[in-house]
């Protein structure tokens, strides 16, 4: 393997779950998401040798949602119907090795669930700026190179989507009451 | 009507403020009820996400597809020709192929200001950096696997050269997962391994040596926290957002300066 490669791996693989965790919230698409993946590493890979900074998770995630926009412009084009807001994300992400701790397990799966569909019914700029702010644990500079909009919209996107998350949780609590905590 | 403070407030839980400004929002909120309901509802649904939301991780099909592509992408960028170069040479014109690499630049013209980040040369940061990147690789992570400390601190004892502060901190979203001995600046460091969210925090310690600690940086997209207990210095390594991770240097050097006395 030669030594642009080998960098490439240390320095940029790292981030590869960060990149589809990312692209599986923005698609909300497991198939979708592989492709956006492997299109935006290859894309990383060539654009390599420029990156001298230390952020390289924002430049990945950046090159990351620039290959979902051009997916979802390309679906555009083909007549493709977008998939309808409340799709379904429970067909088998991987968790995150958890150890088990089996009180908790089933209660926890539940609460997964809603979130998981509350969630994925936000809309996209809601849905990718709370992903990067409170999983991906970003800060607002980051984020706002990631989105490519000034910070200023980072802050009042970013109220503007805990605030709908809230709502929506509230509405399922008061509808389920089972269902939240 | 919405306090005009709100967006502050926010920036104010993202610990985005710096100190004066933070303090001024925290008398702020001390009066203003509408934004002590705002910081509850922000922790609520930052708690909810960070426990409740599924995080997937890429599946094994996928990074073999990845590093498939990788050596596909690798072999074409070879100035050598080879058989799978020439059969491509008659399905597209030549100069597709001679100019693929405009993308590329187009993409690091528009990624300039990543540039600015001055290089570091300190080799202890890339030892710990390097330890925690070999640390994420399947395997590799815990060499004990326990979320009591009442386990994870006596293995120490018997696979390295130090006693860290060892401590679940659950409650705070700080998940004790378990140990790992690493063998770096000729000595057996301690590690203890944390979960954060979808990230994972690896706190290594040792024997501090004459000298000061390098400052807190951010190198290859991980932040690393640094701090000296008693005899020993520690830093935390992850790429959770630096207010996270300073939040679990908070608790460690609590709990550290507690012990101590």
């Amino acid at each position: 393997m030669d030594d642009r490669r080998r960098r490439f791996e240390m320095l940029v693989l790292p981030h590869l779950d960060a990149a589809y965790r990312f692209a599986r919230w923005l698609s909300r698409s497991p198939g979708d998401a592989d492709d956006i993946v492997q299109e935006a590493i290859l894309r990383a890979f060539r654009g390599f040798d420029a990156l001298r900074g230390s952020d390289v998770k924002a430049w990945l995630l950046t090159i990351v949602r620039n290959c979902h926009l051009t997916a979802v412009k390309q679906q555009q084009r083909r007549g493709f119907v977008p998939l309808p807001e409340e799709h379904d994300v429970q067909d088998g992400p991987a968790l995150i090795a958890n150890t088990p701790d089996p009180e908790n397990t089933s209660i926890r799966r539940d609460e997964e669930r809603t979130l998981d569909r509350l969630m994925s019914a936000l809309p996209e700029e809601h849905r990718e700026i709370l992903v990067l702010r409170e999983i991906e644990e970003m800060d607002y500079r980051e984020i706002a190179a990631v989105t490519n909009v000034p910070i200023g919209t980072v802050m009042s996107r970013l109220a503007r989507a805990r605030a709908a998350l809230k709502a929506r949780w509230l509405q399922e609590a008061e509808g389920e009451p089972h269902a939240v905590r | 009507m919405r306090c005009a403070e709100s967006l502050r407030v926010q920036a104010y839980f993202d610990g985005e403020l710096d100190a004066l400004s933070a303090a001024d929002i925290e008398r702020h909120s001390e009066a203003c009820a509408e934004c002590r309901a705002l910081l509850e509802d922000l922790e609520q649904v930052r708690t909810a996400l960070r426990q409740d939301v599924t995080y997937a991780s890429t599946p094994p099909a996928l990074r073999a597809r990845v590093m498939r592509a990788l050596d596909q992408e690798s072999k074409v960028q070879r100035p050598r020709l080879n058989s799978e170069r020439l059969t491509s040479w008659r399905s597209r014109p030549f100069w597709k192929g001679a100019f693929s690499g405009i993308g590329a630049t187009a993409i690091a013209a528009s990624l300039a200001f990543f540039l600015l980040a001055p290089p570091l040369t300190n080799p202890l940061l890339d030892d710990l950096v390097s330890a925690h990147v070999r640390s994420l690789m399947p395997e590799h992570l815990i060499d004990v696997v326990s979320t009591d400390k009442h386990t994870v601190k006596p293995w120490f004892a018997g696979h390295t050269d130090v006693s860290p502060v060892v401590a679940d901190f659950a409650q705070q979203g700080y998940r004790l997962i378990g140990g790992r001995a690493d063998y770096f600046d000729h000595q057996r460091a301690a590690v203890v391994v944390y979960q954060h969210g979808a990230h994972v925090i690896n706190v290594f310690s040792w024997a501090a040596t004459e000298g000061s600690l390098p400052e807190n940086t951010t190198r290859n997209g991980y932040h690393l926290a640094f701090w000296k207990t008693g005899n020993l210095a520690y830093c935390a390594v992850s790429d959770t957002g630096w207010d996270e991770l300073k939040g679990l240097v908070q608790l460690l050097q609590d709990l550290g300066a507690h012990d101590n006395q």
